[in-house]
């Protein structure tokens, strides 16, 4: 975090060298255009195809959360139920969302691990974070792009493209690592530890099903679920494979007996 | 659902539609409405490796198909999809029959009303 605020502030200091005084206007503008964003969105609660779950209506659920809640130390999260038939989760300030699709594909522990994860970016002070480390992305780009233009001098346009790519890429570290993280705090957060495994990996077969189709085991399955045309293609992961998530689940249960039961 | 395929070699809607597609629809004919976790407990009988995975997968391909439609009930278990046939078993087979008819009718029109005067007789 602490790396990707160095490198913002060293993008708006080229800015204000290279261009003096317009450089420390622009860069005013643009900080009182990300804090105006930041306020608005702050604000503001979600619309469209969310329902604000009660407790009434799923008591295994909420109970659920709010017991993790007691357990991380946090006041129960708002939990909205999204209209969307493919399995996904996520956070925002100290609201946890889930798809209608988990409910399909998920057992109940396994739907309370996912919450934990995201209990975990609550803990984590994520979902206060990422909105940040978004916003300086955005400055980032308009400040490479107004330097760019402006100067019209190869080495600042190269400076601040190499400053915006070290951002890219710091950036994406730092998320994998959140995610991580977030796994580790649903460990502790979860009465069935293994249930967040056990998500992981059916949610990974749901995505090799949807993406692998054609070599499938079942050659007759060809969804053509539209999550391809929904998501832009990463030029840097931000996030870790379930793979690799998996992974770092059995190291954290099993520490190193896991590495040394295989040499034996 | 218009289908674009016959698979000349397979029985029954195998022949428009992918197997398990096929009976899952099957299943849905007779119980016209259904969330996926009954078409699973279903379909786990007669295939014990099956996924959730691919049975929501499968039922939201049908939805895309236009053969079945999805819709969000709130009940006692909870908010959860609720899967229902978009038409009868009747009326999807017509709808095969006329859509090859027609195929055949424009590709073939002669022989295709040679056969069909030799049929009625």
């Amino acid at each position: 975090m602490t790396m990707l605020f160095i490198i913002a502030s060293l993008e708006a200091l080229l800015a204000v060298i290279a261009l003096a005084e317009l450089g420390l206007e622009i860069s005013l503008a643009a900080f009182g255009a990300i804090l105006l964003l930041y306020l608005w969105v702050s604000t503001h609660d979600v619309k469209g195809r969310y329902t604000h779950l009660q407790r009434s209506e799923v008591p295994w659920l909420y109970d659920g959360i709010a017991e993790m809640a007691r357990k991380a130390g946090l006041a129960m999260p708002k939990i909205y139920i999204l209209d969307d038939y493919i399995p996904t989760a996520y956070s925002f300030k100290d609201t946890i969302v889930l798809s209608l699709g988990l409910f399909e594909v998920l057992d109940r522990e396994e739907i309370l691990a996912v919450a934990a994860h995201e209990l975990g970016h609550i803990k984590n002070g994520d979902t206060k974070m990422f909105p940040l480390i978004a916003y300086g992305r955005y400055l980032m780009m308009v400040f490479t792009a107004v330097l760019i233009i402006l100067t019209r001098d190869t080495a600042v346009s190269l400076a601040s493209l190499t400053l915006l790519g070290l951002y890219e890429v710091v950036r994406a570290n730092f998320h994998k690592e959140r995610e991580f993280a977030a796994d580790e705090t649903a460990l502790r957060l979860l009465e069935t530890p293994m249930s967040l495994k056990r998500a992981l990996e059916e949610l990974k077969y749901y995505e090799d099903l949807r993406v692998g189709v054609k070599s499938s085991t079942l050659p007759s399955i060809e969804p053509t679920i539209d999550r391809n045309k929904r998501q832009k293609v990463q030029i840097i992961e931000t996030h870790p494979s379930y793979d690799e998530r998996i992974f770092r689940i059995l190291v954290e249960m099993h520490g190193n007996n896991m590495f040394n039961n295989r040499v034996q | 659902m218009e289908p674009h395929e016959f698979k000349l070699t397979e029985e029954g809607i195998k022949a428009v539609l992918p197997p398990l597609e096929a009976e899952i629809m099957e299943h849905m004919w007779r119980l016209k409405v259904a969330t996926a976790g009954q078409v699973y407990e279903y379909m786990k009988e007669k295939h014990p490796d099956i996924r959730r995975s691919t049975i929501s997968i499968l039922m939201n391909r049908l939805c895309e198909r236009g053969l079945l439609k999805r819709s969000v009930e709130k009940g006692r278990g909870g908010m959860r999809y609720v899967y229902s046939i978009t038409s009868t078993r009747e009326e999807f087979e017509e709808k095969v029959v006329q859509s090859i008819l027609d195929a055949l009718m424009t590709n073939f029109k002669e022989a295709t009303y040679a056969y069909l005067s030799k049929i009625k007789k």
